[in-house]
């Protein structure tokens, strides 16, 4: 056991007592000397960059995780109507954006999303259509960012869901049926409340993992064009590791790991186990 | 003339409904056609793309096929400091894959097997810090200043511990999930023998647990080989680059290099989705565990 919290008190949890320290200083690189309280959070939250940031990443967060989760459910849906191999087939298939590395997984859409030579915009060409300005205009690059980061999570959310369909017990269905529900009720009144709890941890992991998703973001589009996909992570990571003002950006970390706390103290809630 | 008539009737509807389902059916293979594309295209166009020669890559139209091919951007990358990426992040991950294993056994041992105080409060401090392992850019800075201010950054052991901070939750968890399928009775058999703790964790319960012990490994194997933003900000020696960062610096100051980039990628790809194929069904019950209660 020991070990175990060592690690993990080293790694995860001192750090941010010590973001809590870094960030009521003022830095210039790593040396922190100037003690200003509160200033930093204060600063951050009153400036229209990062308020127009937070927005932005709820934003794509939420579209993307509501992208993933209709999806998801509904591939899990259909998948479960076939079982067995395909089913299997199909789970392996699109969780394979989130078991590989998200700097491929978004460099290889960039390359396919390529204005001027990419795959996409050829074939949008031979179709008759117009090239699309993927990354160059404010709408669709947000939109490209939201696809991207939907595509990585929309397997997460189904193999969740189909282990819940397949946990539900085959008498419920039964009975259902006997009572003359049609397929419609079926899936609203038996289906989606039983499983209601890998739906919400989906809801929760993917959220927390959206918000905190800098890859994506930076490989993608760097927060371009201009910033309209200047997501918060990113403004962390500029402001720490471009402009070295680690007091400020410490403060916005935080502000960003409050609300990640809240989504894992959710998950700790729904989660079902025993000790 | 009636029932004539109704059977003409029912005949026309049983066609209406033979031309449904097979609108559904044409429905699901576009469907499902349309999922394969989508999530096999971008890492099958980077391949084909890693196969052109430097000239073919920027032309236009873009070949799908008739191109010749070239290993050019495979010699290069493997020359570069990508190879030496590939052999760190292995080192990394099997440092960080063994040290979990064991410590994530005594942990989920502890929680599973022994009473002790506090036990329920640090069980809930592993579960909630499971999400962290899925994304985790709100410790990019804390790990930076906090490492930094303690003289770890640029060793070879920080990126190791990192992926072991934050893999080692998951692991815990999935082992424990094990855990719990091994009768206690095999415990309580081994003890009445006279075997003391360490014995029946390590000799007794460890060799029937192998597919959640994998399970655990994978996960770990998976964040470590996968992680790139920690990584590339505690370690700045190209010596010690992690696989990811090698192949983000294709994207260089200079505009990206496509040929090598995607053949960087294409190669730390396939082993991802070789593990991933033949452990598929383990990781998706160790994703799963939690949601459903077996």
């Amino acid at each position: 056991m020991t070990p175990s919290l060592v690690i993990i008190f080293l790694v995860l949890i001192l750090p941010l007592f010590f973001a809590v320290y870094c960030s009521v200083f003022n830095a210039k690189a790593m040396s922190f000397d100037k003690f200003v309280g509160l200033d930093n959070f204060i600063k951050v939250l009153t400036n229209d960059i990062y308020r127009r940031s937070l927005y932005k990443t709820f934003l794509i967060s939420g579209a993307s995780l509501v992208i993933s989760l209709v999806l998801g459910i509904a591939f899990a849906l259909w998948t479960h109507k076939y079982g067995g191999f395909i089913a299997f087939f199909i789970q392996m298939l699109v969780l394979i954006p989130w078991v590989t590395s998200q700097v491929v997984g978004a460099m290889l859409w960039k390359w396919l999303l390529n204005e001027d030579v990419g795959l996409i915009n050829y074939v949008i060409g031979k179709l008759g259509g117009s090239r699309l300005h993927f990354f160059s205009n404010e709408t669709v690059a947000m939109g490209m960012l939201i696809f991207v980061i939907a595509w990585r999570t929309i397997g997460y959310a189904m193999v969740n869901v189909l282990a819940g369909l397949k946990g539900i017990p085959q008498a419920v269905e039964e009975a259902a049926i006997i009572d003359g529900s049609n397929r419609w009720q079926k899936l609203i009144y038996i289906r989606l409340p039983m499983v209601r709890t890998p739906i919400l941890i989906s809801t929760i992991v993917i959220a927390l993992s959206n918000i905190n998703n800098l890859i994506v973001p930076l490989a993608l589009t760097g927060g371009g064009p201009g910033t309209a996909t200047s997501v918060i992570t990113i403004q962390i990571y500029r402001l720490g590791f471009t402009n070295l003002q680690f007091g400020l950006s410490s403060a916005l970390s935080l502000i960003l790991f409050a609300v990640t706390i809240i989504l894992s103290i959710g998950y700790v809630r729904v989660m079902k186990y025993d000790t | 003339m009636i029932l004539n008539q109704r059977n003409h009737l029912k005949n026309k509807s049983r066609a209406q409904l033979n031309s449904l389902s097979l609108f559904l059916k044409v429905f699901e293979i576009l469907m499902f056609v349309l999922l394969v594309l989508v999530n096999l295209l971008p890492f099958i166009w980077g391949a084909i793309t890693s196969l052109k020669s430097s000239r073919e890559v920027l032309s236009f139209p873009p070949k799908l096929w008739g191109f010749k091919l070239s290993t050019e951007h495979y010699a290069r990358v493997f020359a570069d400091t990508f190879f030496v990426g590939i052999r760190n992040s292995l080192m990394y991950a099997i440092f960080a894959i063994v040290i979990g294993v064991v410590v994530g056994m005594m942990a989920a041992y502890a929680l599973r097997r022994l009473r002790f105080r506090g036990k329920r409060v640090i069980f809930i401090l592993i579960l909630s810090c499971i999400p962290l392992s899925s994304g985790s850019a709100a410790l990019v800075v804390p790990n930076y200043t906090f490492f930094t201010k303690l003289g770890m950054i640029n060793t070879w052991y920080i990126l190791p511990l990192i992926y072991l901070g934050y893999n080692l939750p998951m692991a815990i968890w999935v082992l424990m999930s094990g855990m719990e399928m091994v009768p206690v009775e095999l415990d309580e058999a081994a003890k009445m023998d006279g075997a003391g703790r360490w014995y029946i964790l390590f000799r007794i319960i460890f060799p029937v647990m192998l597919p959640s012990i994998a399970s655990a490994a994978l996960f770990i194997f998976l964040g470590a080989w996968n992680e790139y933003v920690v990584s590339s900000v505690l370690v700045s020696r190209s010596s010690l680059y992690p696989i990811q960062v090698s192949i983000y610096n294709y994207m260089g100051y200079y505009g990206v290099e496509w040929g090598p980039l995607t053949a960087a990628a294409t190669a730390a790809v396939i082993p991802t989705i070789i593990v991933f194929a033949m452990l598929g069904r383990m990781m998706i019950s160790g994703l799963t565990a939690g949601a459903v209660k077996d």
